[in-house]
């Protein structure tokens, strides 16, 4: 035969097996099948072997039977390239299921149970997630330390993926670290099973419990840490989800699947936002807990010190909008010094420095403290915003009222957490850090995590200023129901209005034996002052960190 | 006979050889997770290689002059084999035999071996078969017969005769005598049977001498019917068209042939559902995924599993596979060498066909070569139909896979066929 058409025919073959490849699904379907015919076909023309006439019979007939095996073989080897690796994926993931009886691939159960996922510790050790093997033979994920449950997420391969730590960490929890990338290779090629690595935060579980039940189930968001470290000692979210009932592994049975899927309408249809974990996602007005960003933009640039003194008669009018002073502790005083502003939380005293520093200014001092920039975290983090719309600073009423923390300000509890902490930590923020370290099963430390520096947000001297305005906020000021016996305690209270609905209740504050060392953000979503609701929450939580 | 070395048959076993250490120390370190290693774990490796040098040696001492390709194919393949036995055996919970699998495996490599070497040493070649064409016949019809009527019923089809001890596949043995046969028959008759009577235009077949043939015929539509086995059916009938095809050259005796086999399977599916069933399973298994189409699905994971590389030997789970050992012993390659180690089965085979086919070009005898060319058949056909089985190109089938699939007697039927081959390439010389 010519080579024109054995080269025809090859092409041909090619072009039916793209075809058929392309448009069905199964090795066995019955077009796949017929084309499969037309392709012995094809190879057949290519590769018969073109034998003279003087050849005798059984010679050329022997040939041809060979040719024949070989178009045969040809034929089980594309089925082979099918199955093995351009159907690989669809045959794997096929499963039969009768609710009581499941035909499912085994290999990805035995896989799971030979190669466990790592548990997430609590920096003391206490479980906060980890695979079980049950009564059954089959893994499963639980969460038995419920104060944290919400901070591990859920690990939900058959539904629903994954969220919180089991996401951000998945690599490390199935055994996938960058730091051992080589010996995973070898225990790849020796086929020694690669558990997975433990993570352990650095959650306190007695602070974390504490923080839990002091948020009692009203929705808000708590955030307790180490200002010189970054480690998060607690967060705390209400009202919040129970990844014990969403955790589905592959080999969950039907009735387990449907629990999951129940309790996952259960979340939506709540509609009160249990999967959003409200300390880094959850976004308020600051109240007057901003102004202390206001303050370090004053006193970094110069424009005032504690002891500069503001008149404050009871209201002050801002481009036709009058701003009504309620938080004068005497009505007929009206000086007070910036320091006296910031400790009885004078709104009048906050729109004339914000109107004296400017937009221009008051952005950059939030921008310095991390405002629009997603914090690097362990967890998923919303950026706080100064406003939503731009505009709204450059209209003097708008600038004032952001000056006092209302506005179209949107804060996260993180956010609020690490300005506290730049003020204690001479004006640097650390990344704040969940995860403390990745260890193997045995304890032998994979990855070691080093408290860094996230940014400067002011100079150690504007630090040190706003520091003693916090203590003196505390020992004379509004939020002296702070007050720890031996202890040195700075706060700022906020009480952030929203419209018609009761105010947020915001506290943040930080406490030291020596020196100021912890730091805590409270808010309290519609639940009223903040010295009354939120500040109780964050003097506790302080008291129990110093006795750490 | 001098002696004289076979020396190219010598440097292709290396090959072989190598399969046997490395392959199974992986398997048994694969199990401990250790690199240390002790003699007691690699005896069986050597005890192979001994055989595999050992026999090629004693070819080499007698002065054997036959091909030297095709024993080292054989070697890799019964090499696999064995592999296969020493890996699946300890992951397999009920295995019903008289030793462990891999124990029985070694034995009868060992027996086949002996059986090689006793073809080899002691046939004066192989014209004198001719004579029995009729004795080969009536043994092999003999043979379909009994295991029909007192064969026990292993996976729903009747193919093994209980002998106590162990259970013997006769079919096996049928295969080889029904090639004898036909070998000699067609030899005889050829050319009659290729030209048929003339009657004015027309070419009417030569009735009388195709009678045996359609009898041959006939018992392939009661094997599928009785013994509820379509591999064996077909494969019987394909080495008979085969054969037919070789001698005479004649495609429409073919195409009349695979047309009526058709047509008879057709109805055959019409009157007994269990063919039926095995037909639908293959085109659909997850029509019936918890009963018939349960080891095809699971077939299909395990290839998958394996993707291009595979997993590894020992590293894999063919023991999900019911009856793995013998019925999908290509899945398990799949899953633990990948797709580069099931092509490379397929191209050792695709080598052994096309090695016994150059054996029976080669051969002076016509009936040596129809023999040799029926055996290659045999061996081609079997492992064509079993692999498509396994890859769902054709419904499966309980028919084994030469040298790999775990069984005593498709093992030492297999290496009859090699030992009659590897005869028939020592009479290479001028044509008769």
């Amino acid at each position: 035969m010519s080579w024109f058409i054995r080269t025809a025919a090859l092409v041909a073959a090619t072009a039916i097996v793209a075809y058929g490849v392309a448009t069905t699904e199964d090795r066995t379907d019955p077009r796949w099948l017929a084309l499969l015919l037309m392709l012995a076909l094809l190879w057949g023309i290519a590769l018969w072997p073109s034998l003279g006439r003087q050849v005798r019979t059984m010679d050329r007939t022997m040939v041809h039977v060979v040719a024949a095996f070989g178009v045969g073989f040809l034929l089980v080897g594309a089925q082979l390239v099918r199955v093995q690796a351009l159907d690989r994926e669809r045959i794997q993931s096929r499963i039969y299921s009768t609710g009581t009886e499941v035909v499912a691939d085994p290999r990805r159960q035995a896989l799971e149970e030979e190669s466990q996922r790592g548990r997430i510790l609590a920096s003391d050790g206490t479980v906060i997630a980890e695979t079980q093997m049950g009564d059954d033979g089959r893994p499963r994920r639980v969460y038995p330390f419920g104060p944290a449950a919400y901070l591990a997420g859920y690990y939900s391969p058959a539904l629903y993926g994954a969220t919180n730590l089991e996401l951000s960490y998945d690599a490390a929890l199935s055994g996938r670290s960058e730091a051992r990338r080589l010996r995973e290779w070898v225990d790849g090629i020796l086929n020694r099973p690669t558990p997975g690595y433990d993570i352990v935060l650095t959650i306190d579980p007695e602070l974390q419990s504490q923080a839990d039940r002091l948020l009692g189930g009203r929705p808000g968001g708590i955030v307790v840490l180490d200002a010189h470290t970054g480690a998060v000692l607690a967060m705390a979210s209400a009202p919040t989800f129970d990844p014990n009932q969403l955790s589905v592994g592959t080999t969950a049975s039907e009735e387990e699947l449907t629990a999951a899927r129940t309790y996952w309408e259960s979340l939506q249809q709540s509609n009160d936002g249990r999967l959003v974990l409200r300390p880094t996602q959850g976004r308020y007005p600051p109240g007057s807990t901003f102004k202390t960003i206001t303050l370090a933009g004053a006193l970094e640039s110069g424009l005032a010190t504690l002891d500069k003194v503001y008149r404050d008669e009871g209201a002050l009018t801002v481009d036709s909008r009058v701003i009504i002073e309620q938080n004068r502790p005497d009505p007929n005083r009206v000086s007070y010094t910036l320091e006296e502003g910031y400790g009885y939380s004078l709104n009048v005293v906050f729109a004339q420095l914000g109107l004296e520093l400017g937009a221009s200014r008051l952005t950059e001092a939030a921008q310095r403290f991390g405002f629009g920039e997603p914090i690097p975290f362990d967890l998923p983090v919303a950026p706080s915003a100064l406003s939503v719309s731009p505009e709204h600073l450059t209209s003097p009423a708008g600038l004032a009222e952001t000056s006092f923390g209302q506005g179209q300000l949107l804060v996260t509890p993180l956010q609020m957490a690490l300005v506290t902490a730049a003020v204690v930590n001479d004006g640097q923020i650390a990344v704040p850090r969940l995860v403390d370290r990745i260890q193997t099963p045995a304890g032998e430390v994979v990855d070691q995590r080093q408290p860094e520096t996230w940014r400067r947000a002011m100079s150690a001297d504007t630090a040190a200023q706003i520091e003693r305005a916090m203590r003196w906020s505390v020992e004379q000021g509004y939020a002296s129901g702070a007050q720890i016996p031996g202890a040195i305690v700075g706060g700022k209270t906020g009480t952030a209005e929203v419209g018609d609905r009761p105010p947020h209740a915001w506290f943040i504050g930080f406490a030291g034996r020596e020196e100021p060392q912890y730091v805590v953000a409270v808010v309290v979503e519609n639940a009223g002052s903040g010295s009354e609701v939120a500040l109780p929450i964050g003097k506790a939580l302080l008291e129990a960190a110093l006795q750490r | 006979m001098a002696a004289r070395i076979r020396l190219l048959e010598l440097q292709l076993l290396v090959l072989p050889a190598l399969l046997g250490i490395v392959g199974l120390l992986t398997v048994y370190l694969s199990g401990t997770g250790t690199t240390r290693w002790t003699w007691a774990d690699i005896w069986v490796s050597l005890a192979f290689m001994g055989l595999v040098l050992g026999t090629s040696v004693w070819l080499s001492l007698i002065g054997f002059s036959g091909d030297q390709v095709l024993f080292p194919l054989v070697a890799m393949l019964s090499g696999l084999g064995l592999l296969l036995s020493q890996r699946l055996q300890p992951v397999l919970r009920d295995d019903p035999g008289w030793a462990t699998l891999a124990q029985r495996q070694l034995i009868y490599l060992a027996l086949s071996f002996g059986l090689l070497w006793g073809t080899l040493t002691f046939l004066r070649g192989l014209e004198w078969l001719r004579r029995y064409k009729y004795t080969a016949a009536i043994i092999g019809l003999g043979l379909i017969l009994v295991t029909m009527i007192f064969g026990i019923e292993i996976q729903g089809a009747r193919l093994w005769l209980d002998l106590g001890v162990v259970t013997v596949q006769p079919g096996e043995l049928v295969k080889v005598l029904l090639v004898i046969f036909l070998a000699a028959y067609l030899d005889d008759y050829r050319d009659l049977i290729a030209t048929g009577y003339r009657l004015g235009p027309l070419t009417l077949p030569p009735l009388p001498y195709l009678l045996p043939m359609l009898i041959m015929w006939g018992m392939s539509i009661l094997v599928v019917v009785l013994q509820r086995d379509l591999g064996n059916a077909l494969l019987l009938f394909g080495i008979f068209l085969a054969m037919l095809y070789i001698a005479t050259g004649r495609v429409a005796y073919v195409l009349a042939g695979l047309l009526t086999f058709a047509l008879a399977v057709y109805v055959a599916l019409h009157l007994f559902s269990h063919v039926g069933v095995r037909i639908q399973v293959w085109l659909n298994p997850w029509s019936d995924p918890l009963q018939a189409g349960f080891q095809p699905i699971q077939a299909d994971y395990a290839f998958a599993h394996g993707h291009i590389f595979g997993t590894g030997l020992g590293f894999g789970y063919p023991e999900f596979i019911p009856v793995v050992a013998s019925d999908y012993a290509f899945a398990a390659i799949g899953e633990e060498l990948g797709l580069l180690g099931t092509v490379a089965v397929l191209g050792l085979y695709l080598l052994l066909v096309t090695r016994g086919m150059l054996i029976a070009l080669q051969a002076r005898d016509s009936f040596v070569r129809l023999l040799a060319a029926g055996l290659t058949v045999v061996l081609g056909l079997q492992t064509l139909i079993i692999l498509a089985g396994n890859v769902r190109l054709l419904p499966l089938t309980g028919i084994t896979l030469p040298f790999i699939s775990a069984g005593g007697s498709s093992l030492l039927t297999n290496f009859l066929i090699v030992g009659l081959l590897l005869k028939a390439s020592e009479s290479v010389g001028e044509r008769r």
